[in-house]
C-alpha cells in the first residue's frame, strides 16, 4: 500500500503535468513551448521518482534519470538550437481549432478517455494506476491534437514529443516493462528529433501547393 | 546461429567493399564507379539474405528460437522474408542502371549516394529482423525504424515535395505507432494478469490465447491495430502513402509497395491468430472487415480522378491492403490460405508495376499520363510491363490475383451477400478507372520527335524476372506453394 502523501503527491503532479499540456495547447512562441515541454518532462521524471521511494524498483529510478538527461535537457536544446539556426520564432498559425476550442476539444477528450477506461477495466475511481492510466492516455491525445492543430514542423515535433511522454506515463502506472525496452524508446526518439530537426530546416511553409494540383487535373479534362 | 550468421555476412561483405573501394581507387573515384561498388554490394548483402533464408527453410527444423526468445523463424515469417529478400535483390538489380541514370540527370547528389544504399541496407535489415521478431515490442521498434529510414530514403531526392512527402509519412506512422505502444502495454498487462509473468512473444501469446480476457484483448488489439495499420496503409490511416509513393526514386517505391506494406499486415495477422483462439475473435473479425470494406471504398474512389501513375498503382495497394484485411478477417483456413498467396502475388505484381513506372518516368521525366505520348512505341517493355501488371492486379485470369482473389470473395459471400455485392462494385470501380486511364494515356498520338531513352539492361532484366514470376507462382501453386501455404494456415493455429 503506498503513502498516502505519496498519493497526493502524484495526484498534485498530475493536475500540473494536465496543466503544462494545456498551456502547450495554446503557446505561440516557440521558446516557451520547448520550455513547457522541459517542465513537463521534470514533472514525468519527479513521478518516476516517487514511485520508485514506494517500489524500491531501480528501473524507475534510471527511467527518472534518463528522462532528465534527454528530455529535460539534450531534446530542448537541440530544439532551441533549430530555432535559432532557422530563424522561427512563432508558431501563431492554428489549423482546424484556435486555442480555445482546441482547449474544450482537449477537455472532452480527457473526458472520453476517463470514461472508456472506466468501463474496459473496471477499478475504482480512487485507484491511482487507474487515474495514471487515464491521464497517460489523455496526455497522448492532446499531444495529437497539438500535432494536428499546429502547421509548423517544430510544434508538430513538440506534440510528438508529448504524445511519448503519455506513452511513457500510461506505461509507469499500467505496466513496467522491460528497462530495455523504454530505452529504446528513448534512442527512437533522439533518432527522430535529429530527422525532424534536420528537416525542419530550411522548411518555411508546410502546406502543399494546391493550385498546382488543379491545374494538372484540368490539363487532363480539358484535352 | 542463423541470425548471427545474417548480421556476420552483412558485415563482411562490408568490409570488403570498403577494402575494394581504398585499393582500387585510391581517393579519385568517379561517380559512376562509386555507385556500381555500393550497388555490388546491395546486391550480394540481399543475395546472401535469400540464400541463407532459404537454406534455413531447407535444412532447419521449425520453428527455432534464439537469444532468450526475442528472435524466431517459423513458417509465415520465412515466406515474408522470402518474398521480401527477392524483391530487395531484384530492386538492387535495378538499382544499377537507375541509380547511374538520376546521377546523369543530376536528380540524386554524388554525396547522398552512401546514404541512399546505407539506408537502402539498413532497411533491409531492419525488415528482415522485424519479421523474425518473436517479441512484440522488438517488432515495434524494427518496425518504427523502417519508418525513419524509409523516410531518409524518400529525402535523398533533394526536392521539397520530397522533404514534405517524407515528413508526411514519418508524422502520421510515428503518431500511429505511439498508439499501437499504448496497445502493446495493455497487451503486457493483461498477460501478466492471466499468467503472473508479463510476456509479448507471439509464442508465449499463442499458448495463452485462450486464457485471456476478451474485452481486455479487444482494447489492446484495437490500439495496436491503429499503428500497424498506418504502415500498412489502410484507410484512415492512408494519407500519406499516394505522396510518399509518387515522390520516392521506383526502385525504392517497389520496395515499400511490395514489402514494406507486409509488414503491417504480418502484425495483424500475427495478433489475428491470438485472437483466433479468443473469445475475441467475432469483434476482431468485424473490425478487420469493416476497414478492409472501407479501404477498398476510399481506394476505388481516389482512383478515378488519378493521372499520377506511381499514386495509381499506390491508391491500388491500398485497395489490396483492404481485400487482404478481408480475407484475414473471414477467419476460415481457406480464406487464410488465399490472403497468403494474395500478399504474394500483390508484392510480385506490384514490384513489377513500378520498376516499369520507374522506366516510363526516366522516358517521360513525369509520372503524369497525360505527358506520354506514345510509350508503347518508345518503351515497348515497360508500357507493356504497366498494361500487364495492370491486368494482373485487377485479377484477369492467367493472373496469380484472379485465383486468390476469386476464393477471398467466395468466402465474404459465404459470411454476408450483401457486403459481397458492395465489394465487388468497388472492385469494379477499381477496375474501370485503371483501364480507362491506361486506355487514354497509352492511345496517344505522338506529340514530337522524342529520342527514346535506352533503358539499361539491369533495368529491363527484373522487370522480365518479374513477369515469369508472377506466372511462375501460378504453376508452382499446383506442384509445391500449397504444401508451404497449408503449413503456415496450420502454424497459426486454423
Amino acid at each position: 500500500m503506498m503513502n498516502p502523501t505519496s498519493i497526493l503527491l502524484i495526484k498534485v503532479l498530475f493536475v500540473f503535468i494536465l496543466g503544462t499540456a494545456a498551456l502547450i495547447i495554446m503557446q505561440k512562441s516557440l521558446a516557451s513551448l520547448f520550455s513547457l515541454y522541459s517542465v513537463q518532462s521534470l514533472l514525468m521524471a519527479v513521478v518516476s521518482l516517487v514511485l520508485f521511494k514506494e517500489t524500491g524498483s531501480y528501473v524507475l529510478l534510471s527511467l527518472a534519470i534518463l528522462t532528465v538527461i534527454t528530455k529535460v535537457v539534450i531534446i530542448p536544446y537541440m530544439l532551441n538550437k533549430v530555432r535559432k539556426d532557422s530563424g522561427i520564432h512563432r508558431d501563431s498559425e492554428f489549423r482546424y481549432l484556435t486555442p480555445v476550442s482546441a482547449i474544450l476539444v482537449g477537455i472532452a477528450l480527457i473526458f472520453v478517455s476517463y470514461s472508456s477506461f472506466y468501463r474496459v477495466f473496471q477499478l475504482s475511481q480512487d485507484n491511482l494506476f487507474f487515474l495514471g492510466a487515464v491521464i497517460g492516455v489523455s496526455l497522448a491525445l492532446l499531444g495529437m491534437l497539438v500535432i494536428i492543430s499546429r502547421k509548423k514542423i517544430v510544434t508538430k515535433a513538440v506534440g510528438y514529443l508529448m504524445m511519448e511522454n503519455g506513452v511513457l506515463l500510461f506505461g509507469l502506472f499500467i505496466a513496467e516493462l522491460p528497462f530495455i525496452i523504454e530505452l529504446f524508446i528513448i534512442v527512437d526518439l533522439v533518432i527522430f528529433i535529429l530527422l525532424a530537426a534536420v528537416l525542419s530546416m530550411g522548411i518555411d511553409s508546410t502546406e502543399e501547393d494546391l493550385t498546382r494540383k488543379l491545374n494538372n487535373l484540368t490539363k487532363w479534362f480539358k484535352q | 546461429m542463423i541470425f548471427l550468421a545474417y548480421i556476420i555476412s552483412g558485415l563482411l561483405l562490408l568490409g570488403i567493399v570498403a577494402a575494394i573501394m581504398k585499393w582500387r581507387f585510391k581517393g579519385e573515384q568517379t561517380a559512376v564507379s562509386r555507385s556500381n561498388l555500393l550497388n555490388f554490394f546491395t546486391l550480394g548483402h540481399a543475395g546472401i539474405y535469400l540464400i541463407l533464408t532459404l537454406l534455413a527453410l531447407i535444412r532447419l527444423p521449425l520453428p527455432v528460437l534464439a537469444f532468450n526468445n526475442y528472435l524466431f523463424m517459423d513458417p509465415l515469417a520465412i515466406y515474408e522474408v522470402l518474398i521480401a529478400e527477392t524483391i530487395f535483390l531484384l530492386a538492387a538489380v535495378y538499382g544499377h542502371g537507375y541509380i547511374k541514370n538520376l546521377l546523369d540527370r543530376r536528380v540524386i547528389k554524388v554525396e547522398s549516394l552512401e546514404l541512399f544504399y546505407g539506408s537502402f541496407n539498413l532497411l533491409m535489415v531492419m525488415v528482415v529482423f522485424s519479421f523474425f521478431s518473436n517479441n512484440l515490442a522488438l517488432f515495434w521498434i524494427l518496425l518504427e525504424l523502417t519508418t525513419i529510414l524509409s523516410a531518409v530514403l524518400i529525402v535523398t531526392l533533394s526536392a521539397r515535395e520530397n522533404v514534405i512527402a517524407a515528413l508526411k509519412y514519418v508524422f502520421i506512422a510515428s503518431t500511429a505507432m505511439l498508439f499501437s505502444v499504448i496497445g502493446l502495454i495493455i497487451l503486457f498487462a493483461t498477460t501478466k494478469q492471466t499468467s503472473g509473468s508479463g510476456t509479448l512473444n507471439w509464442t508465449e501469446l499463442m499458448v495463452m490465447a485462450n486464457s485471456l480476457p476478451p474485452s481486455l484483448f479487444i482494447f489492446a488489439f484495437v490500439f495496436c491495430f491503429i499503428g500497424f495499420a498506418s504502415k500498412s496503409g489502410i484507410v484512415p490511416f492512408h494519407t500519406w502513402l499516394p505522396q510518399a509513393y509518387a515522390k520516392a526514386p521506383s526502385m525504392v517505391t517497389a520496395v515499400f509497395s511490395a514489402v514494406l506494406i507486409n509488414s503491417g499486415i504480418y502484425g495483424i495477422i500475427r495478433l489475428y491468430a491470438v485472437a483466433h483462439h479468443n473469445g475475441a475473435w467475432h469483434t476482431v473479425s468485424i473490425i478487420l472487415i469493416v476497414f478492409g470494406v472501407l479501404s477498398i471504398a476510399i481506394a476505388a474512389f481516389s482512383m478515378l480522378p488519378r493521372t499520377n501513375l506511381k499514386k495509381l498503382i499506390g491508391f491500388s495497394s491500398i485497395e489490396h491492403m483492404g481485400l487482404i484485411l478481408i480475407g484475414t478477417g473471414l477467419g476460415a483456413p481457406v480464406a487464410l490460405f488465399w490472403t497468403l498467396y494474395h500478399i504474394l502475388s500483390h508484392s510480385l505484381i506490384k514490384a513489377l508495376l513500378f520498376l516499369s513506372a520507374g522506366i516510363l518516368k526516366n522516358q517521360f521525366e513525369s509520372n503524369y499520363l497525360q505527358d506520354m505520348p506514345a510509350a508503347l512505341k518508345l518503351q515497348p517493355l515497360a508500357t507493356w510491363g504497366v498494361i500487364l501488371g495492370t491486368l494482373a492486379v485487377v485479377g484477369m485470369p492467367p493472373f496469380p490475383m484472379f485465383f486468390s482473389k476469386l476464393f477471398i470473395l467466395v468466402q465474404l459471400g459465404a459470411f454476408s451477400l450483401p457486403l459481397l455485392i458492395i465489394v465487388l462494385i468497388f472492385l469494379l470501380i477499381v477496375a474501370g478507372a485503371l483501364a480507362y486511364l491506361l486506355i487514354r494515356a497509352f492511345t496517344q498520338p505522338p506529340a514530337d520527335i522524342v529520342k527514346p531513352y535506352r533503358a539499361d539492361w539491369s533495368m529491363k532484366l527484373p522487370i522480365i524476372v518479374l513477369f515469369v514470376g508472377i506466372i511462375g507462382i501460378v504453376v508452382y501453386l499446383s506442384t509445391g506453394l500449397s504444401g508451404i501455404l497449408n503449413t503456415i494456415t496450420a502454424s497459426l493455429g486454423f
